[in-house]
């Protein structure tokens, strides 16, 4: 009798806009083996043309809930750079400080509320609850800083109102910054507690590795997320922010209606451990601490490992943000207002979202009304480069159970926090 | 300290009528004449950050998009406990919330408060769109109405 594999995990919706695994095999020997994607997002740039250009962060913050600041500050940078506007060097640090808050709460949440039932054999993070209450106590103690972050800075804990082109819609006091700071003191810990963990659990990860160009921001000098040019670790020279047209070169393949992304190969891979790849380096001491206890090490090429990078980045932002609230409450919060006229202009933004590099890129008219949009998303990158994990990946465990191989695929593409449907949350319901 | 009821409206205003539950609240904080024991939030598509704005209150009333198989545009008030969720998940990524399973976790970790309300309404169309359906967008001011009702308020506006 013949063995058969048959996968298909299908997410069934009334919006497209999320992926599919579809594996098919007989006997050892692979069929089809296929991440599916449709697209969703390029509907959001026809809803900026035709706007204001202060409206723009604000429509775009709802492109996604978990990534509000960083399209809100890809969009303010673009605008910013259309508009030749000079911002302050107080609006690039709290700008900076809103960014981290987003960092700390979307990777605690992919670590905590996917990658761990994954480790601890649980299906979703509702019986890790009742099985390992102390890790999921440590996750959300972690994301409430990330959200305090964004509350106390950009004025609500998602889809900020406060980021504005040209600084600062409303400032922060520093009793603001001063309450942050004690937060941010007590979350250190936490945040070593949830690298202990993963780092007891890191032994479930699977071993695999592939070679793979690594893309993100660079600047030579420290570990940026809102700053800086397009790095890769096949090049050195980085690229402008300007040319992403021509890092991110789009192509259309038969499987998905996404787009997908090559630069120096088939494919490339952006987020944490793209990060690492590339600025590793300058992590701060206590971030470097926790990626030597995991063994993590400048081009590792295992997309696992990606879950491990996110863990250090956390302990790097929250490193980071307190050096900038004491820079901060040194210098004083001064009083200043955003200062922006319009004028016909053409600007990209790039910013390292936490699932990795986004750029938008907008064009205004003379009286400041957006007439062109381009807005490039890490996860739409990343395509590209889960299909060339799923070739290498699959051959190696494809005669072991249909279940074992789906879920082996499925942390694959979670190990990526993908953002494929970042666009409703309705409920779906039936009266019992 | 935290005000012990807390209004939340979720969705997004780029789907349509997935956004109703952030029009409701926005209109409700615009307009009313709110109980001062009473906070309303725009929470959006910022699903999980629930957990933390429902910890310690003692009536949370939820706003949002809800597939209910009912006539578009039809309110509808229930409770958790009365429904079961037919949504279907991958798991696959962060982004695919589901409202009645973070109140599930909150419940796991002890931090559920004793008095849930949902309001959900039966959209008309969810697309790529700024704005609501011509059907939702009159029927704005009888659903603000309702959850005045709900938080007895002075007046609804």
């Amino acid at each position: 009798m013949s063995r058969t594999v048959d996968i298909n995990v299908k997410h069934v919706t009334r919006v497209e806009g999320h992926g599919n695994i579809v594996v098919r095999a007989t006997d050892g020997v692979i069929e089809k083996n296929e991440w599916q994607v449709p697209e969703a997002p390029r509907y959001f740039e026809a809803m900026v043309v035709n706007r204001h250009y202060e409206d723009i962060q604000t429509i775009v913050s709802r492109i996604c809930g978990i990534c509000s600041v960083t399209h809100s500050l890809a969009a303010i940078k673009a605008v910013e750079d259309a508009l030749d506007v000079q911002i302050s060097q107080q609006t690039d640090k709290l700008r900076i400080l809103t960014h981290y808050g987003e960092q700390i709460e979307s990777h605690s949440l992919h670590v905590g509320y996917l990658v761990a039932p994954d480790l601890l054999g649980q299906k979703s993070v509702v019986p890790l609850a009742a099985s390992h209450p102390d890790v999921v106590k440590t996750v959300i103690a972690i994301h409430k800083v990330g959200n305090a972050m964004m509350e106390k800075l950009a004025g609500r804990k998602t889809h900020p109102v406060r980021l504005v082109p040209g600084g600062f819609a409303m400032l922060p006091k520093a009793s603001d910054l001063r309450e942050l700071k004690a937060m941010l003191e007590a979350a250190i810990p936490e945040a070593k507690k949830l690298g202990e963990v993963v780092h007891s659990l890191a032994g479930a990860l699977p071993d695999f590795s592939r070679d793979t160009e690594y893309v993100a921001l660079v600047d030579g000098e420290s570990y940026p997320f809102y700053h800086g040019q397009i790095g890769s670790t096949d090049i050195d020279k980085p690229v402008p922010v300007h040319d992403f047209e021509q890092v991110a070169n789009e192509y259309v393949v038969a499987q998905s209606t996404a787009k997908w992304a090559r630069w120096n190969r088939d494919s490339y891979c952006v987020g944490a451990l793209a990060r690492f790849n590339v600025n590793g380096d300058y992590l701060l001491p206590l971030a470097q601490e926790t990626a030597k206890m995991f063994g993590l090490e400048r081009g590792c090429a295992n997309p696992f490992m990606n879950n491990v990078a996110q863990v250090v980045e956390i302990v790097h932002v929250m490193e980071r943000s307190l050096q900038i609230i004491d820079e901060l409450l040194t210098a004083g919060i001064q009083y200043e207002r955003p200062d922006v006229q319009a004028k016909a202009g053409n600007g990209v933004g790039a910013v390292e979202a936490p699932r990795g590099i986004l750029f938008h890129r907008y064009e205004f008219d003379d009286k400041g009304i957006c007439t062109r949009a381009n807005i490039c998303i890490p996860t739409n990158q990343n395509h590209a480069n889960i299909q060339k994990d799923f070739e290498a990946f699959v051959p190696q465990f494809i005669d072991r159970e249909q279940d074992e191989v789906r879920l082996m695929m499925e942390m694959l593409v979670r190990s990526y926090d993908p953002c494929i449907s970042c666009s409703t949350h309705f409920l779906n319901v039936e009266f019992v | 300290m935290v005000a012990p009821t807390v209004v939340i409206g979720l969705g997004n205003p780029m789907m349509t009528d997935e956004g109703i539950g952030v029009a409701i609240v926005e209109r409700l904080q615009q307009s009313a004449d709110l109980p001062d024991d009473v906070e309303v939030i725009d929470l959006g598509t910022g699903g999980l950050s629930v957990l933390h704005e429902i910890k310690g209150r003692s009536k949370v009333v939820f706003v949002d998009c809800a597939y209910m198989d009912a006539t578009p545009a039809t309110m509808r008030r229930f409770t958790p406990d009365e429904v079961r969720s037919a949504k279907l998940q991958t798991r696959l990524s962060l982004h695919e919330g589901d409202l009645l399973q973070t109140l599930e976790l909150a419940k796991q970790l002890g931090d559920l408060p004793p008095e849930i309300v949902i309001f959900g309404i039966e959209p008309e169309q969810v697309t790529f769109n700024l704005g609501l359906s011509d059907v939702l967008k009159p029927r704005l001011d009888d659903y603000v109405a309702k959850i005045c009702q709900e938080l007895r308020c002075a007046k609804s506006f």
